[in-house]
């Protein structure tokens, strides 16, 4: 069973046992760097790299809030389309001329994500609907009204700078970016260690019912969950926009399956209740460094996606043997 | 005669806890053949055996001298052993006609021939079904009336054995004599009938043979009618093991108020109108029957179901708008021990000190889960008392055996100074030595003036815990006992809810 690393004072959920599918993941992130770096030895430089570090931030991000739905147990479908619909609201907002507008694009993009996530938790909490279908009707309500609202032409509009500046900027020579990643990354880990919020994901994904009966807020935190994750999202999307430049119709559509899968990756159960931040920090990584390095090679995208879907599958199936073992 | 179906040393066990051990049992051919027990005893166990629903561990089932296995329900019943379960298995969307046929054996290919509806149609008649069209969907049906369908279905297998799980249940008894005049002519056609059935009179009007069931072992099997009730019961009870029970304290004087009461509490169809108090240093137990209401009853107090009618007050102050989460607040203090431990009453793969924390986390100061507070010393008190055995906090609670994870649930609850604790069968697949650890300290509580309510499936729990009994009959308490008439006798005569004296 799992063992606790020596020291550690006060058992936790997660522990601070080391995760072999960490492990696993960091060496299949060494394996591509190499690999790459082989073929073309641009891969190895310290540019490069930090490159990488600024494109898994958006991916990381986005990760961060799939993950905390998932270790509830739930899915949260309609991440494509907070990404894009926080992008629209946003540009609108910053390329409006209004100084007033302007400076409450990212606030207004932030809050709307943060909505779409308490709608989703609403409809999962209160009226019992699989979040599977819930949040993919969402999903499809928000492609409707974000194609309603541009006329389905590229949206008007400018990034708001700051975004701009997070996505594209550097301090000390690391990208903003990687260290809103950091920071998202070190609160999340707070929250989900030392919070009695957090010991309460981790209770729920496993037992719902358990959890119930020990009197816990089982709806209030099914909301909290979905509202983080869709503020996340939103902030995933914003990160998005300013490294983008713009907003675009479909423009989310890439990220559901890569954050899905760097979750997944990195450990966390696609059923619930395990799962560590770390996991999904490298898992991040990981799927970052794959698509660069396939676009490198100029795979194609169909054969990229392939290749995704297929290193899901296989790691849930290492995944599902070391459990049975 | 030769026996039909021969049992050699039959044993088996979910998860180490033995549910029938080696058994032995002859059923013949031509006899209706009944079951005894209580709830626990292994008679479902035994029936799902036969049915080929499971597999022994151990021993042999013979069906007409050879030794069978049964891979699936489908073999036995190419052996002609038909089983009607307790739990109705129609399918509620399909038509009464159509769940007649289903599965009947043919191939799933084949036509419905006209000839197999006129004979479906011709049973339904024999078992008083005659009101019952054959194109009614079973959800639209009544209860009695589905479980008609259910015997006639199964008569339409033309079974060599009968097995009837608590078939009856839902009939009344002018239509139950119209089903017994069915399953006599069945037995006089040759046929084997293994009636299962906590009602007495049924047993009497319908049975050959009486076997009794203890403890997952068979005890003794007897021509009916050599027996009287009272030494059927004390068979099915067995002696009780009085060196298990602390004596019992003083009850509280009657003129203590409660503090908890209920009133007229409903919950259709599964509570009708329950009353109940309960005094500060009581122990009262619910007892009756599996599923009349008790569990019911303990979850509308802890707040877990909806739409409740009648009052539960708690000091004197109605309590509205339960959840669990309020339900445990200092301000209210109820503390529930949930049925079943391991997908209830403990996460299992969660480590010992969080599930010991769990309760008690919404306490905390600021939200942070590993700030100390007085819980935390409760706990660490409690594990002393209870004398948990275990490795380490950091192991996951599911390592634990059965009883030391019952007394980390009942420790997650103590730990937050409850006023009143709801024990759902506490002491169900737990070893004698911690099931007498569980009796004292219980009694050490109520002596503490803690109000307790024990909901239990094992008389004898009932009988020497608790103060009084409330014993529980279709969702109503029929009867109360307390002192000297709290008696095997007289509680399973409550059970059953037929008086004391008839039984």
């Amino acid at each position: 069973m799992s063992s606790l690393a020596p020291g550690a004072s006060r058992p936790r959920l997660s522990g601070l046992r080391i995760d072999p599918s960490v492990a696993l993941v960091v060496a299949g992130c060494v394996v591509i760097v190499l690999g790459a770096g082989m073929v073309s030895p641009g891969v190895l430089s310290l540019g490069y790299l930090l490159q990488q570090l600024q494109i898994a931030a958006i991916v990381g991000i986005l990760a961060t809030g799939a993950m905390l739905v998932i270790l509830l147990g739930q899915i949260d479908l309609s991440v494509p389309l907070t990404i894009t619909g926080t992008a629209i609201v946003s540009t609108s907002l910053a390329g409006s001329g209004n100084p007033l507008l302007e400076t409450l694009a990212i606030p207004a993009g932030l809050l709307g994500g943060t909505l779409i996530g308490t709608i989703n938790g609403l409809g999962v909490a209160i009226f019992r609907i699989p979040a599977m279908v819930w949040t993919l009707a969402v999903n499809a309500m928000l492609l409707g009204m974000t194609v309603f609202y541009t006329g389905g032409f590229k949206p008007h509009g400018a990034p708001p700078p700051l975004a701009v500046l997070m996505a594209h900027g550097r301090f000390a020579g690391i990208p903003n970016a990687f260290l809103l990643w950091l920071l998202v990354g070190a609160a999340t880990t707070f929250m989900l260690k030392r919070t009695v919020f957090g010991t309460y994901i981790y209770a729920m994904g496993q037992s719902q019912r358990a959890l119930f009966l020990a009197g816990a807020p089982i709806g209030r935190t099914t909301v909290a969950v979905f509202a983080l994750a869709g503020f996340l999202s939103s902030l995933g999307g914003l990160l998005l926009t300013g490294y983008a430049n713009q907003a675009y119709q479909g423009m989310g559509d890439a990220y559901l399956m890569p954050v899905i899968a760097a979750v997944v990756i990195g450990g966390t159960s696609i059923l619930g209740g395990s799962g560590t931040y770390l996991g999904t920090f490298v898992g991040a990584l990981f799927m970052t460094l794959l698509s660069s390095i396939l676009s490198l090679l100029q795979m194609p995208d169909a054969a990229r996606q392939i290749i995704f879907g297929g290193i899901i599958l296989g790691m849930l199936l290492v995944h599902r043997s070391r459990r049975a073992a | 005669m030769a026996p039909l179906i021969e049992l050699t040393a039959v044993s088996k066990s979910y998860g180490g806890v033995p549910a029938l051990t080696d058994v032995s049992l002859t059923v013949e051919p031509g006899a209706v053949h009944a079951i005894l027990g209580e709830n626990g005893a292994g008679k479902s166990t035994l029936m799902k055996l036969l049915a080929g629903v499971i597999a022994p561990e151990t021993g042999t089932i013979a069906i007409d001298g050879q030794v069978q296995r049964f891979a699936t329900p489908r073999d036995a019943a190419r052996c002609g052993i038909v089983c009607m379960f307790q739990e109705l298995s129609l399918m509620p969307h399909l038509s009464v006609g159509d769940n007649m046929l289903i599965g009947d054996g043919g191939a799933a290919l084949a036509l419905i021939r006209r000839g197999s509806r006129r004979a479906a149609r011709a049973v339904l008649d024999r078992v008083g079904g005659q009101h019952i069209a054959m194109a009614t969907r079973i959800a639209d049906l009544p209860l009695a009336d589905r479980q008609l369908v259910e015997i006639a279905k199964a008569i339409g297998r033309k079974p060599r054995l009968l097995i009837l799980d608590e078939a009856t249940s839902a009939l009344t008894a002018e239509r139950v004599e119209t089903v017994f005049a069915v399953i006599r002519a069945l037995r006089d056609a040759g046929c084997a009938v293994l009636f299962i059935s906590h009602r007495m009179y049924e047993i009497d009007a319908v049975a050959d043979r009486i076997s009794i069931f203890r403890n997952g072992r068979h005890i003794e099997t007897f021509a009916a009618g050599t027996r009287s009730h009272d030494a059927m019961i004390s068979l099915m009870i067995g002696q009780s093991l009085k060196e298990l029970f602390p004596p019992r304290r003083d009850p509280p004087p009657v003129s203590t108020p409660p503090i908890l009461s209920v009133r007229d509490l409903r919950w259709a169809p599964h509570l009708n109108g329950v009353d109940l108090d309960v005094r500060p240093g009581e122990i009262v137990g619910l007892g009756g029957l599996d599923g009349q209401g008790q569990q019911h009853l303990m979850h509308a107090i802890f707040g877990i179901l909806r739409r409740t009618s009648g009052t539960v007050t708690l000091e004197g102050k109605t309590l509205t708008d339960l959840t669990p989460g309020r339900a445990k607040t200092r301000r209210i203090g109820l503390a529930l021990v949930p049925e079943d431990r391991k997908t209830e009453g403990l996460i299992l793969d969660m480590t010992i000190a969080d599930n010991l924390r769990l309760a008690g986390l919404s306490r905390k100061p600021f939200g942070l889960a590993n700030a100390t507070d007085a819980t935390d010393a409760a706990i660490a008190k409690l594990i002393e008392r209870l004398g948990l055995t275990y490795g380490r906090l950091s192991d996951p609670v599911k390592t634990l055996s059965g009883g030391n994870q019952q007394k980390v649930v009942l420790a997650k609850w103590l730990a937050l100074g409850p006023r009143c604790l709801l024990l759902m069968d506490p002491t169900r697949g737990i070893d004698v030595k911690t099931k007498a650890q569980i009796y004292r300290l219980l009694q050490d509580l109520a002596g503490e003036g803690l109000a307790i309510v024990l909901q239990s499936t094992d008389y004898e729990e009932l009988i020497h815990l608790c103060h009084r009994i409330n014993v529980f009959y279709k969702g109503r308490v029929v009867r109360e006992l307390s002192g000297a008439e709290a008696t095997p006798d007289a509680l399973i005569a409550a059970s059953l809810n037929v008086s004391a004296e008839a039984a």
